[in-house]
């Protein structure tokens, strides 16, 4: 080959070269831009436990009245989710194996939307196999997102938990470990060994693995002398004290600092805002609102001046853990207060967002709670009534189906002793509704009498099978705008945080 | 064509294509490492369990003969326990829970047997039978013998054979306590 020719050649082979790597470049860069469009810096998600539909409605005719609006409520994208788990060593939907539970408990819930996949009541981080699923904070963790977990639960309960730890069984929360609450041999078939991260108590896990940085609730007896210096060993700024058992305090809070932060405010789970709220120098009172967390998770997390943000972002899950609580109680005073206490923290991020501009809020829930329901004043529920309402006129093809009962829609005066708050409280064989006033009525109106205008019923004491509400805000948000199920809430952070493929 | 021309062709589609490749193999390879991996499954410095939870102050009361008293644990301020009994056979007590009554997962009591000088002879444990478990479902019915789930237990613990005769007295804790 003639000089001239062997430059013209190998000119070409260069050049050839570097448009074939211009090209994957362009490529890379095309798909990064596609993969950009919608792509939150922040994402904060927040979920009301056992919050149904109702829960909502009610919270909102009982603090701004039938007209007004909680902040959840004025969030620009409304979706519903369905939320049902599965048995013990089912497949995934749509495989032959596939065996639905159709009430879900809070453990297989926070392991759909944090791992995307459905698995048995009481697992969490595994799916209904037993096998170890990595969950959205981790991947967040791994992607150099800063991350936060915030409950008013203990933080080692199923919600929190399901984010930084995998656990058989979500009974295994420590401080130590026991066969009987960390083993699940109908899952595994024969004991793990206590080296395996299924059977580790979820406490051990959530001092020692680093999943999140800033992890603010209850449940300080979960904790010990050995897990304080674990995360001390891991740079956490350590509020109260796991090894003395003493309580972190709002006033802790307040003056926490530095990127990393663990601070537990009850022994157990935080404590009813309205027992707070009636009793202002109780010592309960100095545990902080989840509003107040909420806030300081975020300046933590966002950088702000105590914290040292990156500039990635965070991804940071809030939980209102009490609606729950006080649901399986049917205590609706406790629950609509507790509600009221979520929709605050739902400000705060809010308030958030609208500043930053750039974060993906979402609100929902894990599972409605006890069939919470609203009746019309001065009416009546089945579980008062005599009689149910009667299907009966075989005549009249529109009403003749099964059942068929005699009789007719009465109220039973042993079953329906009075207002549940209010006259009926002393029965406790008592069906009654639960009454509250609300800002329309007269001032002179008290909740438990049968002047307030708000009405309201539990059907059970358990978790309902119902679809429940979510409502969001930001980037990617316009993907929720749609029935879906709790496993799709995985993909659409893990691809707004780009963390999932 | 020359063959000179085509060699040189071929060698720079050559070149395009490993250069596209390699990119997008590296572009790849920095960008999407297994999901799996990220599960935080070993936990540096953690000694596994090497067996069922104790109650440390077991080995440090002295309880009269003939009595049976209470041994400090982790959740004492989540319940109260209530009629206790010893008759040198079995020791019993009722555990009241008194926060966040809506649900028992999980309850286990562990009881210290002591002989007249109140050495610690050895232990007996009971672990509740948990219905939701079994069922994996949210605790649903009354627990056995009691009031509502999450309310009251009564337990019994035998004293081991081997120590039937020298126990004169017991203490009982609860170690092992989740509910909601």
């Amino acid at each position: 080959m003639r000089a001239s020719t062997r430059s013209i050649a190998i000119a070409t082979i260069v050049v050839a070269a570097l448009g074939g790597t211009a090209t994957a470049s362009a490529t890379n860069q095309g798909d990064r831009d596609d993969r950009d469009s919608g792509r939150a810096k922040n994402v904060i998600y927040l979920l009301g436990d056992g919050m149904g539909r109702t829960h909502v409605t009610a919270a909102r005719e009982r603090f701004y009245g039938p007209a007004g609006k909680l902040v959840m409520e004025r969030m620009p994208v409304v979706g519903q989710v369905s939320t049902y788990a599965v048995q013990p060593r089912s497949g995934q939907p749509g495989t032959p194996d596939f065996a639905p539970n159709f009430v879900t408990d809070s453990a297989s819930a926070a392991t759909a939307w944090a791992s995307g996949v459905k698995t048995y009541n009481a697992a969490l981080g595994v799916d209904a196999k037993g096998k170890v699923v990595p969950t959205v904070m981790e991947l967040a963790k791994r992607a150099g997102y800063r991350t936060g977990n915030v409950s008013t639960a203990e933080i080692t309960d199923a919600t929190p938990a399901g984010q930084m730890s995998h656990a058989l069984a979500r009974g295994c929360q420590g401080p130590s470990y026991s066969a009987s609450s960390c083993q699940d041999t109908e899952v595994t078939g024969t004991e793990l060994p206590t080296t395996d991260i299924r059977v580790t108590p979820i406490a051990d896990q959530i001092a020692r693995n680093g999943t999140a940085d800033v992890i603010f609730g209850g449940g300080l007896s979960r904790f010990d002398a050995a897990d304080e210096k674990a995360l001390r060993n891991q740079g956490y700024q350590v509020l109260g004290s796991p090894a003395t058992q003493t309580v972190a305090t709002r006033r802790d809070l307040n003056s926490a600092y530095g990127p990393k932060v663990f601070g537990l405010f009850n022994q157990g789970n935080l404590t009813v805002e309205k027992f707070k709220i009636a009793n202002p120098s109780a010592p309960q009172a100095k545990e902080p609102t989840l509003s107040e967390m909420t806030r300081k998770a975020i300046g933590l997390l966002d950088g702000g001046k105590a914290g040292r943000s990156d500039g990635k972002g965070f991804y940071l899950q809030i939980e209102g853990a009490l609606i729950d609580k006080r649901s399986h109680a049917n205590d609706a005073a406790q629950t609509l207060q507790e509600m009221k206490a979520f929709d605050e923290a739902v400000r705060v991020a809010m308030d958030f967002a609208k500043r930053d501009g750039n974060t993906l809020v979402i609100v929902t829930a894990d599972h409605e709670c006890a069939g919470f329901n609203i009746i019309e004043k001065g009416t009546f529920t089945n579980a008062e009534a005599a009689t149910p309402p009667g299907n009966v006129d075989s005549g009249n093809t529109a009403n003749n189906s099964t059942p068929s009962r005699p009789g007719r829609n009465q109220l039973d005066p042993t079953r329906s002793t009075g207002i549940i708050n209010g006259a009926g409280a002393g029965d406790p064989r008592n069906f009654g509704p639960a009454t509250f006033r609300t800002p329309r009525d007269p001032a002179s109106v008290k909740d438990g009498s049968p002047e307030a205008s708000l009405w309201l019923s539990y059907l059970s004491g358990n978790h309902t099978g119902a679809d429940v509400p979510l409502f969001a805000y930001g980037p990617s948000s316009e993907r929720l705008a749609r029935s879906l199920d709790n496993t799709d809430l995985f993909d659409v952070v893990g691809q707004a945080l780009r963390v999932t493929r | 064509m020359k063959r000179t021309t085509i060699l040189v062709l071929a060698a720079a589609a050559a070149a395009f294509g490993l250069a596209l490749a390699v990119s997008l193999l590296v572009t790849r390879s920095d960008t999407a490492p297994p999901l799996a991996d990220a599960a935080r499954t070993v936990l540096p410095g953690l000694s596994a369990a090497t067996g069922e939870p104790v109650l440390p102050a077991l080995a440090t009361l002295r309880p009269a003969a003939g009595s049976v008293v209470q041994a400090p644990g982790p959740f004492d301020g989540r319940f109260v326990l209530d009629n206790l009994t010893f008759d040198g056979r079995r020791v019993a007590a009722t555990v009241r829970i008194t926060s966040d009554v809506s649900g028992l997962l999980e309850l286990e009591a562990l009881a210290g047997f002591y002989d007249a000088k109140g050495t610690l002879l050895g232990t007996g444990r009971y672990v509740r039978p948990d219905p939701a478990r079994q069922g994996h479902a949210e605790p649903t019915a009354p627990a056995p013998g009691g009031a509502g789930a999450g309310e009251a237990h009564r337990v019994t613990i035998d004293v081991p054979a081997a120590l039937r005769g020298r126990a004169v007295s017991a203490a009982i804790g609860v170690p092992v306590l989740v509910n909601e």
